[in-house]
C-alpha cells in the first residue's frame, strides 16, 4: 500500500478525519450548531474532492474499488449525510444530542456507505455493511430519553446481529465453493456451465438472508416498520436511503458477476419481489402512523429496484442504480419534513396530525406533495422515470409480469400517498394541530431535495446518461 | 484420523452450543459458550490455522468470557434459588464436553507430527498469517479498528449515566 493508493480514498478520508475532529472537539467544547455547521461543510467538502477526483490506482488494497463509480457514489453518500446534518439542525438542538457524537457518527455512517459501494471483494462487503450497522445501531436511540428508541433499538441490534451472521457465513461458504473473495471472480467462479454449484446456490441463500434484512425484503422486513418508528427522524431518513442504497450499489456489481448464474436465482428473486411488493403496499394501506406508512412504503420500493436487478443487464442495473439515487433523495426529503414538522414533545404521529398543513406551513406542505408525488410515480417528479426505467428493464428482459405486478403496486400504492396529500390540503376546523410551525435552517435541505426531485423529474437524460457512463468500464 | 477428530469437535460444538442457547441460568450458558469456543479453537488448529486457534482461546474463551460473567456479576441475573440445588444433572454435561475436549487436546498434542502431516496443504504458519493482515489487507485492518472505535464511542454515549438519563427515569417515576 502506498500514497497512490490514498488518492483514490481522499473523500472517504476527508470524511473519517473530520469526524474524529469533531469528535474530539466535542469533548471540550460542545456546541451543537457550530458542529453541525462543521459537519455539513466537512460533508460537502467530501463531495466536492469526489466529484473532481481522478484516481490514478485501480483498487486499493484488494478491497476497495476506485474509478467513476466508486466517486460517484462517495460523493452521493458525502451530500446524503450532508442533507442529514442540515434537517437535524433544529431536531437535534430541541432534543440535546450529544453534537460530538451525533455528527461523527453521521459522517462515520457516510464512511461506511461509501466503503460498501466501492467494494471490490467480499471482505470490503462485509467491513463495509458492518460500519453502517454499527452506526445505525447507535444512531436508533441516539434520543435517550424517546420511549420508543430503546425497543428499536433492540430489535434492530438482535436481529441485525443475527443476519450479519448468515451474511458471513454466506461469505465463507462463497469462499468455499470458489476460493477467493475478489469480486467478480467470486460471483462467476460458483458458475459452472451455466449453472450455480450446489455448494455456490447455499452460499447465495445465506448470503441472500444477510442482505435481506439490510434491505428489509420480504421475509425479513418485521424490524422496519418499529425501527423507522422508534428512530429519531433524521437518523431515519438516511437509514432509509443511505443505507439501503449503499447495499444496492455493492449488489449490482455482485449481479453482472453472476451473469450466466443469475438466471437461476431469477425464480427466487421473482417470488421475494412479487411478496416486498405486496407486504409493503398492503401493510402501508392501513397504516395510520406516518413514520410506519413510510416504512412499508419503503419495504414495497426494495421490491420494485429488485425486479431491475434480477432483470439484469445494463438496462437493469441502469435501472437500479438511477432508482436508488431518486429514491434516496427523495426519502430523506420526506423524513426531512417530518422533522421540520416535529416540536421538543414529539415527532407526527398520526396521518390526521397532517390536516390542513398547507394553510399553516405552505412550503413543507408543497414539499411532501413533492416527494409524496415521486413515491407514488407522478409523472414530472423523480419517482416516476426511475420506476419508468425499472419497469422498462423487466420487460426488456422478457419479465412482462413483472412490470405489470410493479404496476399494479403503484396503483394500489397511491391509496396512501394521495390519501395523505388529501389530508395536508383540507382545511383544519377542529382542534388546533400539534405539529411545528415551519422554521428556516432544516428547510434548506428539504428545499434541495425537492428541487431536485422535480430537476431529475423533468430533466432525467444526464444523470441516466452518467449513470450508464459509470457503469460502463 | 482428522477426520474423525474433526467430527467429534463438531458434534461437541453444536452440542454446546444448544445447551448455551437453551440454558436460563447465564452463568452455566456461559460455562457451554466456553466449551464451544475451545472445540472451536481445536477445529483451526486441525485446518492448519495455529494462530487462530490460539486467538479463539486467548481472547473469546479468555478475555471476552471473563467480561460476560463480569456482567452478569454487576447486574446479578443469577437467580438465588438456583444455589440450593447444584446436582450432577447440572454441571455433568459440561464436565463432560470439557473431559471431551480434554481428551481431543491430549490426543493433539500426543499424535501432533502426524495431524499436522495430513492437513499440511492448508496449514498457514503465525508468519504468513502476519504478512497476510499487515501487509496485503492493511485497509482491512484499519477498516476494523474503527469499527471498534464507532462501537467505543456507542458504548460511551449510551452507557453514561447520571445527566439527562437520570431526570428521563425520574419523570417517569413520576
Amino acid at each position: 500500500m502506498t500514497w497512490t493508493d490514498f488518492a483514490g480514498l481522499v473523500p472517504v478520508l476527508i470524511l473519517l478525519g473530520g469526524a474524529i475532529l469533531i469528535l474530539m472537539a466535542g469533548a471540550y467544547r460542545p456546541h451543537y450548531r457550530l458542529f453541525i455547521l462543521a459537519g455539513i461543510s466537512i460533508a460537502l467538502t467530501a463531495c466536492g474532492v469526489a466529484v473532481f477526483s481522478t484516481s490514478a490506482v485501480k483498487e486499493v488494497s484488494g478491497i476497495f474499488r476506485c474509478g467513476p463509480y466508486a466517486d460517484f457514489f462517495m460523493a452521493l453518500w458525502s451530500l446524503l449525510g450532508a442533507l442529514t446534518l442540515g434537517i437535524s439542525f433544529r431536531y437535534g438542538e430541541e432534543r440535546k444530542f450529544a453534537p460530538g457524537e451525533y455528527v461523527a457518527l453521521v459522517l462515520f455512517s457516510c464512511v461506511g456507505m461509501s466503503f460498501l459501494s466501492m467494494a471490490s471483494s467480499l471482505v470490503g462487503f462485509f467491513l463495509g455493511l458492518e460500519m453502517i450497522s454499527l452506526n445505525f445501531y447507535i444512531l436508533t436511540v441516539f434520543h435517550r430519553q424517546s420511549p420508543e428508541a430503546p425497543e428499536a433499538g433492540m430489535k434492530y441490534l438482535l436481529l441485525g446481529a443475527v443476519a450479519t451472521g448468515f451474511l458471513a457465513f454466506g461469505i465463507a461458504l462463497i469462499f468455499a465453493a470458489t476460493g477467493t473473495l475478489k469480486l467478480p471472480e467470486a460471483m462467476s467462479g460458483m458458475v459452472a456451465g451455466g449453472q450455480i454449484v450446489p455448494l455456490g446456490l447455499l452460499a447465495i441463500a445465506m448470503f441472500l438472508v444477510g442482505v435481506g434484512f439490510k434491505l428489509s425484503l420480504f421475509p425479513f422486513h418485521f424490524w422496519t416498520p418499529d425501527v423507522y418508528q422508534g428512530a429519531p427522524a433524521p437518523v431515519t431518513g438516511l437509514l432509509a436511503s443511505g443505507s439501503k442504497g449503499a447495499v444496492w450499489a455493492a449488489m449490482v456489481p455482485l449481479g453482472a458477476g453472476l451473469a450466466g448464474g443469475l438466471a437461476e436465482i431469477v425464480p427466487l428473486l421473482k417470488a421475494l419481489a412479487l411478496l416486498t411488493l405486496a407486504t409493503g403496499v398492503l401493510c402501508a394501506l392501513v397504516q395510520d402512523n406516518i413514520k410506519r406508512l413510510l416504512a412499508f412504503s419503503s419495504v414495497s420500493h426494495m421490491g420494485y429496484v429488485l425486479i431491475a436487478f434480477l432483470s439484469g443487464g445494463l438496462t437493469g442495473e441502469r435501472a437500479v442504480i438511477f432508482y436508488l439515487v431518486t429514491y434516496s433523495i427523495v426519502v430523506l426529503g420526506s423524513f426531512g419534513v417530518l422533522a421540520c414538522l416535529s416540536t421538543p414533545l414529539g415527532e407526527p404521529r398520526a396521518l390526521s396530525d397532517f390536516k390542513g398543513l398547507a394553510y399553516r406551513s405552505p412550503f413543507l406542505a408543497a414539499a411532501l406533495t413533492i416527494f409524496l408525488f415521486s413515491l407514488a410515480g407522478i409523472p414530472l417528479t423523480a419517482g416516476f422515470i426511475g420506476k419508468f426505467h425499472i419497469f422498462y428493464s423487466a420487460v426488456r428482459a422478457g419479465h412482462t409480469w413483472m412490470a405489470i405486478a410493479g404496476v399494479i403496486a403503484s396503483l394500489i400504492s397511491m391509496g396512501y400517498y394521495l390519501r395523505l396529500v388529501f389530508l395536508v390540503f383540507q382545511p383544519r376546523t377542529d382542534s388546533p394541530s400539534p405539529l411545528a410551525v415551519c422554521q428556516p435552517p432544516g428547510n434548506i435541505a428539504v428545499a434541495f431535495c425537492s428541487v431536485l426531485t422535480l430537476v431529475i423529474g423533468i430533466f432525467p437524460a444526464p444523470l441516466l446518461k452518467f449513470v450508464a457512463a459509470i457503469l460502463s468500464p | 484420523m482428522a477426520t474423525v477428530v474433526f467430527y467429534i469437535l463438531a458434534i461437541l460444538a453444536l452440542l454446546g452450543t444448544y445447551l448455551c442457547v437453551t440454558r436460563s441460568n447465564p452463568v452455566h450458558a456461559i460455562l457451554y459458550l466456553v466449551n464451544v469456543l475451545f472445540a472451536v479453537a481445536l477445529m483451526y488448529y486441525l485446518l492448519g490455522a495455529p494462530l487462530v486457534a490460539a486467538w479463539e482461546v486467548i481472547v473469546y474463551a479468555g478475555a471476552v468470557m471473563v467480561l460476560f460473567v463480569f456482567i452478569i456479576m454487576m447486574l446479578e441475573l443469577t437467580p438465588d434459588q438456583e444455589m440450593s440445588r447444584v446436582g450432577w444433572l447440572r454441571w455433568g454435561p459440561t464436565v463432560l464436553l470439557a473431559m471431551v475436549l480434554f481428551c481431543t487436546l491430549v490426543l493433539f498434542v500426543a499424535v501432533d507430527p502426524e495431524t499436522s502431516r495430513v492437513i499440511v496443504d492448508t496449514y498457514v504458519a503465525p508468519k504468513a498469517f502476519g504478512y497476510a493482515l499487515f501487509a496485503k489487507y492493511p485497509l482491512a485492518v484499519q477498516v476494523i479498528s474503527f469499527h471498534l472505535f464507532i462501537a467505543a464511542i456507542g458504548a460511551y454515549y449510551l452507557g453514561r449515566g447520571g445527566g439527562s438519563r437520570k431526570r428521563s427515569r425520574e419523570e417517569g417515576d413520576e
